[in-house]
């Protein structure tokens, strides 16, 4: 049994299902544990979140 | 603000420096009274011609003089401050920042500043003289954006070519720009107005005898002209002329003398003794009276458009009026609006801006959605009184456009005639009307022979006045074959929502004409003309299990999946049970057919999409307008336009057409007319149902943009109050949700398009309503599946039970069939007749 240093994440069931779907193509999540609560890899944290921002940003509408 | 500015800025040189204006810009005050105080004198030492573009130098110069001032002790430590403060606010700005232009010492009264670049306009509409304030701007430049407090306009050539010719001088223009701005008119304005202005209506494109000619007063202006390539090519040499004088070769003719003219329906056409044209501008009547004598040559009809771009861009814009009052060529028709139609004040001016010379001008009519396009444009023929060709965009709206003719004027049956791929008719007597639609006058292939006959009949003569309907929707290249094949004298444009996604309005200005009125949404709300409609966006978040597929999906299931989301389902079920408490008819737009389908089976009401039968359809709007049972309806694309329901008050949108800003607005335009809406405190009420983190929110609120210009705000609603506790909510439980998810994913991909249900007609133009996703139309292959022979003929006793039922099915039919005696005899009869006929021949 190895520790694995992790992150609680606390978050909307979108964004759990995008961060499942991200999981997909490179896995960083370490447990599921309801529909708000994930843990994460703590070192890919930065990375999560900014993929994560590019994503919703998708959503979005500007004047530009 | 637009983005499509950088073309503009070029247009507008700043010729002076404003150096020397800077100290004598501002007067004393005497009398605090005068709320508008007169403009500063225009001062400039520096002869216009010897100067070049200065707008850099001069910002370098004043932020110079800045500096120096810096250095004076004698300040306050908070002007101190200030100043600091400004320069680190400066940068960020970049070419934008105009703190250089100086404020007038009582610009508080004053509700009005202007961007020295590009010529928009910022109003301060809660400035006690805004009214007069827009006025004058809507004479003069065209509306962008019109909220509640702050409007912006744009000055364009277009717009000023349009203030001119309804009789403003240049002077007064700036003069009163300039009474109204917070800062001295900026010079690159003053120049642009001017430079505009004084090169407009020399030069006049008339029809005669079905030919296009040039026309103008000034023989040096023709020469000019034809200086430029593109207008000597397209002149055309009817008779043989010696060409060794050239102005020899210009037709010269008597200059046609105006009258006065009373639009009907005004309040002047009620009076007996109308007081002499007040609507007969006094400008253009000088270039008649200096000299008798117009010159002219001829141009190629077909080259018509781009001659008149050229003279746009040569800065010699071709003024197109029809003085159909003195035209003794073409044959008057006799048609007026019936004694009992009044337009009303709106209409009124927007024909006054048409009409504004006494002469017809050309140019595009802009009003929202229920507020009587059609009238005006009824109104505005029945001015010309001469043969009228009537364009629309599907062959329903031909006949609604007859219906109205016949409905608001005194026009007969015979004078009036229909186009359409059913119907070619023709008008009997010299003058008449005839409606058609676009692709049945532009189609240049595949003709019958009654169509080939029937052009030939609109193209051989000429046309007082052509009216073209939705002309935001017609391609560039369709009109530009009705605009060159038909020979007309004016033409006006309607539409509500001058928008494209993309972007080839600019085309219509030199097509049609100038957007002569754009009414102000708000303004008709206010005053009761529509109705005052509140909008909201509800934003429906996704359940996990929905939005985990919608992640991993196509972009065409993944429409199905945001609009089937059962949150929306719940959201849509509360807010119709709500509105429906309240007395409200409730409308529900779906543009995706299977999701209307699943959602009004499960919610058990009434539904019409493009499969409906007429029959069926006619029965469902009657049930609609008038048993008090059915207050909800579902509509898809087909709703629209073409369905006129005048009790609906209360409008949800379930599912859309992407970004459509169009759409949206024509949405909106099914509840302005609401029967109720003169009722004290009455609301219309306008939901988009928004799945979150999916990209209808993208959507949405590309689609909100143009309502938003017309003034509307729409709220956002993140949670409805008292929508867990409803009884019998749909999808509560998540095997619900799971089991509705299950038949979303086994959906044909096809059920997730949009508008599938809706074939185009012969003659239906793309991008409207009649036709799937604005595009090319398509039609649906056939469908292929296997199964057993013995199956399918039932021999395996398997039955099959619809438990969810379509509410359609359950109306009553509205009469009982024929009893089975009088079936029989009616046989018997008919096989007699036959037998009958049989012997006979």
């Amino acid at each position: 049994m190895r520790a694995i240093k992790g992150v609680l994440l606390v978050c909307d069931p979108a964004v759990k299902q995008i961060l499942l779907v991200m999981n997909e193509k490179q896995s960083f999540i370490i447990d599921d544990l309801d529909d708000h609560h994930l843990v994460i890899k703590a070192d890919e944290e930065y990375r999560v979140r900014r993929e994560l921002e590019a994503e919703l940003e998708k959503n979005t509408y500007s004047l530009d | 603000m637009s983005a499509k500015r950088a073309a503009e800025d070029s247009t507008y040189p700043a010729k002076r420096s404003r150096k020397n204006d800077d100290q004598d810009d501002y007067i004393e005050i005497d009398n605090e009274d005068n709320v508008i105080p007169p403009s500063p004198p225009d001062t400039s030492l520096v002869p216009r011609s010897a100067t070049i573009n200065f707008t850099a130098l001069t910002r370098k110069l004043a932020e110079a003089r800045r500096t120096n001032d810096k250095d004076i002790s004698n300040l306050s430590s908070l002007e101190v401050h200030r100043r600091q403060q400004d320069a680190l606010v400066s940068h960020i700005f970049n070419e934008q920042d105009f703190s250089w232009l100086h404020l007038k010492p009582d610009h508080t009264a004053r509700p009005l500043w202007i961007s020295p670049d590009d010529g928009h306009i910022i109003l301060e509409a809660f400035s006690p003289i805004a009214e007069q304030a827009q006025d004058f701007l809507t004479a003069i430049s065209e509306p962008v954006s019109r909220p509640a407090f702050i409007h912006e306009y744009k000055l364009t050539s277009y717009s000023l070519y349009a203030a001119v010719s309804v009789g403003l001088q240049t002077e007064d223009i700036i003069e009163v720009l300039n009474r109204l701005s917070k800062v001295p008119v900026p010079d690159s304005i003053t120049s642009f107005i001017r430079e505009r202005t004084l090169s407009y209506g020399k030069v006049k494109l008339v029809l005669k005898h079905n030919k296009y000619y040039v026309e103008s007063t000034h023989p040096e202006t023709l020469q000019l002209l034809l200086k430029d390539r593109v207008i000597r090519e397209a002149r055309l040499f009817s008779i043989q002329q010696d060409s060794s004088i050239k102005a020899a070769t210009f037709t010269t003719s008597k200059a046609p003398v105006k009258g006065n003219l009373v639009i009907p329906g005004t309040k002047e056409a009620k009076k007996d003794d109308a007081p002499a044209g007040k609507q007969a501008g006094p400008t253009n009547d000088e270039i008649d009276e200096d000299d008798d004598n117009v010159h002219a040559f001829e141009i190629h009809d077909s080259k018509i458009d781009e001659v008149k771009r050229r003279c746009n861009e040569l800065e010699y814009p071709m003024l197109e009026e029809y003085d159909f009052r003195n035209d003794t060529v073409n044959a008057n028709l006799d048609i007026d609006l019936k004694p009992a139609t009044v337009i009303r004040p709106y209409q009124e001016t927007s024909l006054s801006k048409m009409f504004g010379n006494g002469r017809a001008r050309s140019g595009i009519i802009v009003l929202p959605c229920g507020a009587g396009k059609t009238l005006v444009g009824i109104t505005a023929a029945c001015t010309i009184k001469k043969s009228c060709l009537v364009l629309c965009t599907s062959s329903v709206s031909v006949m609604q456009w007859k219906q109205q003719f016949m409905q608001w004027s005194n026009i007969t049956d015979r004078q009036i005639a229909v186009f359409t791929a059913d119907q070619k008719e023709k008008f009997a007597g010299d003058s008449g009307i005839v409606v058609s639609t676009y692709s049945m006058v532009a189609n240049t292939h595949n003709r019958s022979h009654e169509s080939k006959k029937m052009m030939e009949f609109l193209t051989s003569r000429e046309w007082g006045f052509i009216l073209l309907d939705e002309v935001h929707v017609v391609p560039a290249a369709m009109f530009r074959r009705v605009v060159t094949t038909i020979k007309a004298h004016s033409k006006l444009g309607l539409t509500a929502t001058l928008v494209r996604e993309d972007d080839k309005i600019a085309d219509l200005n030199y097509m049609i004409g100038p957007k002569l009125y754009e009414a102000n949404w708000m303004d008709l709300a206010a005053k009761g003309h529509i109705a005052n409609v509140q909008c909201a966006e509800v934003w429906c978040p996704m359940t996990p299990e929905f939005y985990g597929q919608y992640l991993r999906e196509q972009s065409r299931k993944r429409m199905l999946l945001y609009c089937m989301n059962p949150n929306k389902f719940q959201a849509c079920q509360f807010l119709i049970k709500y509105h429906e408490d309240r007395g409200d008819k409730v409308i529900v737009f779906s543009d995706n057919v299977y999701a209307l389908e699943a959602y009004a089976r499960r919610l058990n009401k009434l539904y019409i999409h493009g499969g409906t039968g007429q029959v069926e359809r006619m029965r469902i709007l009657s049930h609609f307008q008038h048993s008090p049972k059915v207050n909800t309806i579902f509509l898809s694309k087909v709703g629209d336009t073409s369905i006129d329901l005048p009790e609906a008050t209360c409008l949800i949108q379930i599912s859309s057409h992407f970004g459509s800003r169009r759409q949206e607005a024509q949405r909106l335009g099914r509840i302005l007319r609401a029967k109720r809406r003169n009722d004290e405190g009455f609301n219309a009420f306008f939901y988009s149902l928004v799945s979150k983190d999916t990209q209808e929110m993208y959507y949405s609120t590309k689609r909100q943009q143009f309502l938003i210009d017309q003034g509307y705000a729409f709220k956002v609603i993140t949670h409805l109050d008292g929508l867990n506790e409803m009884p019998d909510l749909v999808y509560k439980t998540r095997d619900d949700q799971i089991e509705l998810l299950q038949s979303v994913l086994l959906a044909n991909d096809n059920e997730a398009e949009l508008g599938s249900d809706i074939r185009a007609s012969e003659g239906d133009l793309a991008g409207t309503v009649t036709s799937k996703d604005f595009g090319p139309t398509r039609f649906s292959a056939a469908h292929r599946t296997t199964g057993s022979l013995n199956a399918l003929s039932g021999a395996q006793h398997m039955s099959y039970i619809e438990q969810n039922k379509s509410a359609n099915k359950k109306l009553a039919r509205e009469a009982a069939p024929r009893h089975k005696l009088f079936a029989k005899r009616d046989k018997d009869k008919a096989t007699a007749r036959k037998e009958a006929r049989g012997q006979g021949s």
